[in-house]
């Protein structure tokens, strides 16, 4: 992970986005790395669930378009189906999370991660996304609208 | 008189999981195991007051924590217990998949569920601490 | 400082399990959160705050708190001030059953009649504080969405 983080607070909620990330509208962040794609929840997205009961990925060698569900999180609150981010094939689950969940919570962007892909289009990608600093925008109307 | 093994709940505000915990603590100490335990409040033992500590001194406690943030158990852990053992309803919710507890004041059936569950593991606990002479 | 778009007080509850007058605090700030100030208010969460939450540490640093105590240990208020900032308020349940004559509430476990009443003046009270923090003129009882989870 990069150096830089971003930050945002919403009450005594405080959210974080490392710059070095790119982020879907979904909030599911990606980190880049060669022709693959490891992706994960953002900070935003893992408070705003709940704590992680459960958090299964698509089996290795499934292939997804954007959009298409990589994962299924089950939290204390709600059943997410996670929408993938770019398009691919899963090359590597996280197979901590099956006995520490709670991975997704504590550190969403390192230990936490959901799976890696294996992409067709690595610059489409990168322009289908938003930085950090553009989904910082959306994630603090998005806390707004939910805490005011 | 023999020592009761002491329960410390977090009683988080914030999640069902810390007014299941809470109510967890309630069953274990009141229905299942009341001549074997008893409930100290979490913020007295952390604040330092002396009664709180002298409850938990030198032998084994019981945290119940509503999440994987532990703040009963981590709060125990500095308060002069010799040896804490943690129980998690996020660990039960895991057991017991499907469930959705719902409630801070007043818990939903599922969070109801969930707290008895967790007592219950407690109290497997407590006995075999107990059996040990309540020390371990 | 964080950026709040609207300024907030926070709540910090004792939530002591040992006496009624902790269930108390619970039920009066949780009342107060979800249905007469929900715009306007938000729970900080004493174990958090205990075990080194930086989020609640740094609200309760920068923004007015009131610490609803069930009794004259003042967990909530001693806890505030010690980690972050005094608290702009401190409400002792035990001092608000004097004033208002009452008497057995129940148990910490289950309140009974007259601790769901104490619960009530005790939220009454919180508002009082929060419109006087926030500098409103007072209001009568408002009901807004609930906010589970806050």
């Amino acid at each position: 992970m990069g150096d830089m983080v971003l930050e945002l607070a919403v009450d005594k909620f405080l959210f974080r986005f490392p710059a070095d990330l790119f982020y879907s509208d979904a909030g599911i962040w990606v980190r880049f790395e060669g022709r693959r794609a490891r992706i994960g929840l953002s900070d935003f997205t893992q408070q705003r669930n709940g704590d992680v009961a459960f958090a299964e990925p698509k089996q290795e060698g499934t292939s997804v378009r954007p959009g298409d569900e990589v994962a299924v999180v089950e939290t204390i609150k709600v059943n997410l189906s996670i929408p993938s981010p770019v398009g691919g094939k899963v090359v590597e689950v996280n197979n901590d999370l099956l006995t520490a969940p709670e991975l997704v919570n504590q550190d969403p962007y390192g230990k936490g991660w959901l799976a890696v892909l294996e992409i067709e289009d690595g610059e489409a990608a990168r322009r289908a996304l938003k930085t950090a600093a553009d989904y910082l925008t959306l994630a603090k109307i998005q806390a707004e609208a939910e805490v005011l | 008189m023999k020592r009761k093994i002491p329960v410390v709940p977090c009683s988080g505000i914030g999640k069902s999981l810390g007014a299941a915990a809470r109510e967890a603590a309630y069953i274990l100490t009141e229905d299942l195991r009341p001549d074997k335990t008893k409930i100290v409040a979490l913020s007295l033992l952390v604040m330092g007051d002396e009664e709180a500590r002298r409850e938990v001194a030198g032998g084994a406690a019981v945290a119940i924590d509503g999440c994987k943030l532990e703040c009963a158990a981590k709060g125990l852990a500095c308060s002069g217990a010799a040896k804490v053992h943690k129980v998690a309803v996020f660990d039960v919710v895991r057991r017991h998949r499907g469930l959705k507890p719902e409630g801070i004041c007043d818990l939903n059936e599922d969070g109801l569920k969930l707290a008895r569950s967790t007592a219950d593991e407690a109290a497997k606990i407590v006995d075999d601490v107990d059996a040990e002479g309540g020390h371990a | 400082m964080p950026d709040l778009p609207r300024k907030k007080v926070g709540l910090i509850a004792c939530s002591g399990e040992e006496l009624a007058e902790g269930t108390v605090t619970r039920r009066a700030v949780r009342k107060v959160l979800e249905t007469i100030r929900p715009d306007d208010t938000v729970t900080l969460c004493l174990p958090l705050f205990l075990a080194g939450g930086e989020g609640e540490r740094a609200f309760a640093r920068y923004y007015p708190t009131i610490a609803v105590d069930g009794c004259d240990k003042r967990c909530a208020a001693l806890a505030t001030e010690k980690y972050s900032a005094k608290p702009a308020a401190s409400i002792v349940v035990t001092e608000v059953a004097k004033g208002c004559g009452c008497g057995a509430i129940g148990t910490a476990r289950r309140l009974d009649e007259s601790g769901m009443r104490l619960a009530e003046i005790v939220a009454e009270k919180i508002v009082e504080e929060t419109d006087r923090l926030l500098k409103r003129k007072p209001k009568g009882t408002t009901r807004g969405a609930g906010r589970e989870g806050r």
